[in-house]
């Protein structure tokens, strides 16, 4: 378990605790003035100047020698704020983990805050100009998000009820997109976005950067040497690259140090061939998110 | 080390500066396979609302992953983008 399960999870999981998605918890950190605040013009956030740095060029920035280490610094600060004075046009205590479909599910049908609605991915739609129905928002978020028009689905249902909603993260799934659970902002859950690298912030910001805005998450895959065919199935289905085909062995090798843990490779194996191990149970990986 | 440069002429591309709408066109944003550019609403239109949701524009944000591919260049039908490196 993370630090985030020691803060909030109450003994489990963060985002298996009931109380992060409660209306009460948002009420007393008056976020529904802040999200309609952030979500007003979310699209602006890389643009945007933070103590005179934007994002423009972030790659380069960090590789300065001094300074870079000061924004890396910063950054980590502000993705992970739980300050109470946060401002609502950075993304604040905004980031989230990845988890495996069943407990996405799990979230959707047991724990999530009525009105649950499907909108625009925001991600997609600002870098890569394509209007895709998948997130999943619910809680105080829904009501701001419907708010804004350009969020809003044309021709589809907006509201949706809890099994379809574990409906459409299912078949997000089985598209080949990682789920993702989010803190907006800390400790308040109120989203479940079906991501896919490189359009989405929160994975590049992570994989490209090494920003920990998207944690790995509570488990890792493992493959069975006996069961596998050497189908490669399993690759095309990996967007970490954590997956390669070895000629020699005639099957293919997981890189642990780079599985995120999604489970996406372990629904696509027309073997049974892969499982995902909790993180705790092996002492290389553990605490390593 | 040599950084790439992404210039975009905003009297050609971007809505509050005399260009196009984005929002019809991101034909950059689509060819661009590590996804540099972000579309976002415009900076300070006015005075009294920053955020107008009517004006759009496009900037190179993730210069650092540019792969000097040339398709945005290519496929710019205003011939707004130039990219040195």
């Amino acid at each position: 378990m993370c630090d985030w399960c020691m803060k909030h999870g109450a003994g489990g999981k963060w985002y298996l605790n009931a109380r992060n998605y409660s209306y009460e918890l948002a009420e007393s950190m008056n976020l529904q003035a802040y999200l309609e605040e952030q979500w007003k013009n979310f699209e602006q956030v890389y643009i945007r100047k933070i103590m005179g740095i934007s994002s423009i060029g972030l790659g380069y920035k960090l590789r300065m020698p001094i300074i870079g280490r000061v924004l890396r610094w910063s950054a980590e600060r502000m993705i992970h704020s739980e300050s109470r004075n946060r401002n609502p046009v950075r993304a604040d205590g905004h980031f989230g983990q990845v988890i495996p479909i069943e407990e996405a599910k799990l979230i959707m049908l047991n724990l999530a805050a009525e009105p649950i609605i499907q909108n625009y991915c925001m991600c997609r739609m600002m870098q890569k100009g394509i209007k895709d129905v998948c997130c999943i928002n619910f809680g105080v978020l829904s009501t701001v998000i419907e708010k804004l028009p350009r969020f809003i689905p044309e021709n589809t249902k907006v509201r949706l009820g809890r099994e379809e909603a574990a409906a459409v993260l299912e078949e997000q799934n089985r598209k080949g997109r990682v789920t993702t659970v989010w803190f907006q902002p800390v400790p308040y859950i109120c989203a479940i976005c079906s991501c896919e690298a490189p359009q989405c912030g929160g994975l590049r910001l992570r994989m490209d950067f090494g920003l920990h805005t998207v944690y790995k998450a509570e488990y890792y895959a493992e493959v069975d040497p006996d069961l596998c065919q050497g189908c490669k199935t399993c690759i095309a289905g990996c967007q970490f690259g954590a997956i390669r085909f070895s000629p020699t062995l005639k099957r293919v090798l997981i890189d642990q140090s780079k599985c995120f843990g999604c489970g996406l490779c372990r629904d696509r194996c027309p073997h049974d061939a892969i499982r995902l191990v909790p993180r705790d149970e092996n002492p290389v990986l553990r605490g390593k998110y | 080390m040599r950084k790439t440069k992404i210039i975009i002429d905003y009297s050609k591309c971007g809505n509050a500066t005399g260009g196009i709408d984005p929002r019809q066109c991101s034909k950059c944003l689509q060819v661009c396979d590590p996804a540099v550019f972000v579309r976002h609403m415009a900076f300070n239109v006015k005075e009294d609302n920053p955020y107008d949701p009517q004006f759009w524009q496009i900037t190179p944000v993730w210069l650092s992953l540019c792969t000097h591919c040339g398709k945005c260049v290519k496929a710019c039908p205003q011939k707004a983008i130039t990219v040195t490196f």
